[in-house]
């Protein structure tokens, strides 16, 4: 394809993306009340569901800001933009359609895993700005568990790229065209779904912001600054669920129906287990996480890279 | 005007409350966690309404106004009191009567505070700064070494030593009472390195021999007309509400609001809280947040009666002993482990064996409930208090809170069991 | 690659514009910059001293475990684009160098480097 004309495509990717972390993250708050209804037994209100995103918004925007004693006054709001800026690059190497991404470079799945490294020292930085005792514990528990799954988000994404003969997301799901990725390798999207909850601080892994730390980095922040950390790991969310769609889903591929409504369909089926997830899976302690993650997830993911190396030999 | 439709948007949203529990005030602020247009907060930062529920003691009223200034503004504060309470101490705080709809009145709060019908309440502490300007250098550091001094107003913390021998920082924290998983007056003197609490005292008891304001919204004594059945489906409510209280702990409210139902509304017999048991037992994350935390030595749980015994291996239960219930086929449920996991566990079975001794019972009545309650006896939480300290010593912090949430601890109860025994 | 970041720049332009609007258009941001206000939370009490401190990350043995395998990442990128070429020869390295790496989980797992310290 000439230069010119991939530029054409890649610019007009740019909106597109932001208004799929813009609605999926209005998704994922939506998917999240109705599930929540439905495991507490009580009937499930649509309209209450599409609403009170919104109300609960507009009720952060009319909140003040707290100050602590002597936060990292510029730190501390970089925090919250810099994780929902990581969402956006990350999604930025994924192909919406055939050959339209926003950036869909050589080293797409490096990208996506220096986002995602990223992602720890924005939560980290989001509790240590505080200057507060809880808030500080709950950034040293991103570490933690951060470092816990870092390892196997890069096995399980170069497990998806050995068929490929490529680290772009976009030569990827061409890849799967034959065989969607879950069948050929069935550990790798479990495993990454471990990592997206981890990355986006949901359901068992929200250990930073935990309620037994009264928030945890969270906790010191209200206002417009709370929405903007509330987006951010949304916006991660849907980030990750587009990426297991295509990592393993076979993205835009599809029969009948155009490309862009395969990927949507399936990121929303990801972003539906992700949500059911966190209502389910309680909170796991740091330490015990830790320990599984290292002799028990990770050699899981070993085995994932062997049977994708056996299964990609020609 | 686009800020008005905001603002109308915002008072549309569910009120978030942060609960600061006094006395008798746990089960009511729970049951809030049903209703649609209320959500409770885990920190003041997030929440529009401070809630002040029950009896809380003249003491405590510093700690409150420091909890009523952390809330963000806009911000109003309610009193949910059975009694006219003394509203000095916070004296912009509305009284909400017991009996009246609490939801209504905060949801009427929280309203009229973001249509601007009512201004935010300022501070009830004064502006200052915890010390003063102090030290050598531009910013205060001086003092020994890298770390001394008062830079902007509070000292660095300092090292100490620690199990692995590397001497880092320690911070000296009180803990409590208005967090999320403490029971209502309960303050900790800690000493954490990293998250670890190297030290933990109880302070004190506000409960005993202070003056209460305000009047705890459950505090029926149990009525000796009452029958068998109503007093083991109480005993039902009391242990649902625990384990609902330690899975929104482990943040799975949804779970926690299934478990409420089912307390503010006991089923016929035990099945559905088997039924729930059995769920929540295949649940690896539970297991895994639970499992060999907070664990009590057998011997000093036996001391402690009750639940925290019969999770510990022995089958103590003051009902075994008595007629009416050996005809009713009653044997005490135990199980081994002694940790936070037998103890939820432990309460959802017992709670099932409640329900279908309520339907057994009939008509019958009988003491052995009132011998055995549902916390053990009149005494247990004195002996568990003891045990506090040496059982959170060592752990990592969110261990430290499940260990907390799994014991049931009721202060008042002790100040009750201190104030019989000076009578006595 | 310059895409991604200025569609991440956008991102952040838009959180930041959110934050600082809001702050412009709102009325009560004064009140929240008092001192007692800003104590931060403990439940009701104030702590003795800053929370910044020599933090003690009771998990350190396991980061230096990490550090070994990030190193060992660079190497997997290169090797999975051309993996198919070379066929069961890179699988048959691979294998050796993550049974080698295994090998030192198990050992970090048997001192102890996956508990808090």
């Amino acid at each position: 394809m000439p230069l010119a004309s991939v530029y054409a495509n890649d610019w007009l990717a740019i909106p597109v993306l932001l208004a799929v972390v813009v609605g999926g993250v209005y998704l994922v708050s939506v998917l999240d009340e109705l599930f929540g209804e439905v495991v507490s037994g009580s009937r499930p209100n649509l309209g209450r569901s599409l609403r009170l995103p919104v109300r609960q918004a507009a009720l952060l925007l009319c909140q003040s800001a707290t100050r602590t004693e002597h936060p990292d006054r510029i730190l501390w709001p970089v925090a919250p933009a810099a994780y929902a800026a990581l969402a956006a690059a990350g999604m930025a190497v994924i192909p919406f359609a055939e050959g339209f991404a926003v950036a869909d470079v050589r080293t797409g799945i490096v990208v996506f895993g220096a986002a995602e490294v990223l992602t720890f020292v924005a939560v980290y930085l989001h509790g240590w700005s505080a200057n507060a005792p809880l808030a500080l514990i709950g950034g040293y528990r991103s570490l933690v568990q951060g470092f816990s799954f870092m390892l196997l988000s890069m096995f399980v994404l170069i497990g998806v790229a050995l068929p490929a003969r490529s680290l772009s997301v976009g030569q990827i799901v061409e890849a799967q065209s034959g065989l969607w990725n879950v069948v050929r390798h069935p550990l790798g999207l479990p495993l990454f779904l471990v990592v997206g909850l981890g990355a986006a601080l949901w359901g068992p892994l929200r250990l930073p912001d935990s309620r037994e730390l009264a928030g945890g980095t969270v906790g010191e922040v209200s206002g417009p600054q709370r929405l903007a950390w509330e987006f951010a790991r949304r916006a991660m969310l849907v980030s990750y669920a587009v990426m297991a769609a295509s990592a393993f889903l076979g993205g835009y591929l599809g029969p009948w129906l155009p490309g862009p409504v395969w990927l949507l369909g399936k990121s929303v089926a990801m972003l539906a287990v992700f949500v059911a997830l966190g209502h389910l899976v309680g909170r796991v302690r740091p330490e015990r996480f830790m320990a599984q993650a290292w002799t028990v997830l990770l050699p899981l993911s070993f085995l994932d890279i062997l049977i994708a190396g056996v299964e990609a030999l020609p | 005007m686009a800020v008005s439709r905001l603002a109308r948007l915002a008072a549309a949203a569910p009120v978030p409350v942060f609960a600061a529990l006094g006395a008798g005030a746990r089960g009511p602020v729970e049951e809030l966690t049903l209703s649609d247009d209320v959500t409770l907060v885990d920190s003041p930062r997030h929440a529009t309404v401070l809630l002040v529920v029950g009896a809380v003691p003249r003491s405590l009223i510093r700690p409150l106004s420091q909890v009523h200034d952390q809330l963000a503004h806009p911000r109003a504060t309610a009193w949910w009191s059975s009694e006219e309470a003394t509203l000095d101490p916070l004296p912009q705080a509305t009284l909400i009567r017991a009996e009246s709809d609490v939801v209504l009145a905060v949801g009427g709060l929280h309203a009229a505070l973001l249509r601007g019908e009512r201004a935010s309440e300022l501070d009830v502490l004064p502006d200052e700064p915890a010390n003063p300007w102090r030290g050598l250098g531009a910013n205060g550091q001086g003092g020994e070494g890298m770390m001394g001094g008062t830079p902007y107003g509070r000292p660095m913390a300092m090292t100490g030593e620690d199990r692995d021998g590397l001497p880092l920082d320690q911070l000296h924290l009180r803990l409590g009472p208005f967090l999320p998983a403490f029971p209502a007056g309960l303050v900790l003197d800690t000493v954490i390195q990293g998250d670890v609490l190297q030290e933990c005292a109880v302070v004190g008891n506000p409960f005993e021999r202070d003056e209460l304001l305000g009047g705890a919204l459950t505090a029926t004594p149990p009525d000796p007309e009452r029958t068998l059945a109503a007093m083991e489906r109480a005993r039902a409510r009391h242990h649902l509400h625990g384990v609902a209280r330690t899975l929104r702990l482990h943040g799975l409210d949804a779970l926690a609001r299934r478990t409420l139902a089912l307390a503010m509304a006991p089923p016929d017999d035990g099945d559905r809280v088997r039924y729930l048991a059995h769920r929540l037992e295949r649940s690896t994350a539970l297991r895994w947040a639970t499992e060999g935390v907070g664990r009590i030595d057998p011997s000093a749980a036996e001391a402690v009666g009750g639940i925290v015994a019969r999770a510990a291996g022995w089958s103590s239960d003051a009902r075994s002993d008595d007629p009416v219930y050996a005809e009713l086929g009653f044997t005490p449920i135990f199980r081994h482990g002694s940790d936070a996991q037998a103890r939820w566990r432990q309460r959802l079975a017992e709670a099932a064996q409640a329900l279908d001794l309520a339907a057994a019972a009939g008509e019958r009545r009988s003491d052995g409930a009132a011998l055995e309650l549902p916390w053990g006896d009149d005494d247990a939480d004195r002996r568990l208090l003891d045990l506090l300290p040496g059982l959170l010593t060592g752990q990592e912090l969110g261990d430290a809170m499940t260990t907390l949430d799994s014991l049931d601890l009721d202060l008042e109860r002790v100040a009750r069991a201190v104030a019989r025994t000076e009578r006595a | 690659m310059l895409l991604a970041f200025v569609a991440a720049l956008t991102v952040t332009a838009g959180v930041f514009s959110v934050m600082l609007a809001v702050r412009l258009l709102r009325p009560h941001d004064e009140l929240g910059t008092t001192w007692s206000h800003g104590v931060p939370l403990l439940g009701g009490q104030a702590p003795e001293t800053h929370a910044w401190s020599r933090f003690h990350a009771r998990y350190y043995p396991m980061a230096i475990v990490l550090i070994a395998f990030e190193m060992e990442m660079m190497v997997m990128y290169p090797w999975a684009v051309v993996y198919v070429e070379l066929g069961a020869k890179a699988l048959v390295e691979m294998a050796v160098f993550l049974t080698i790496l295994s090998l030192g989980i198990l050992y970090a797992w048997r001192e102890g480097a996956y508990r808090w310290q």
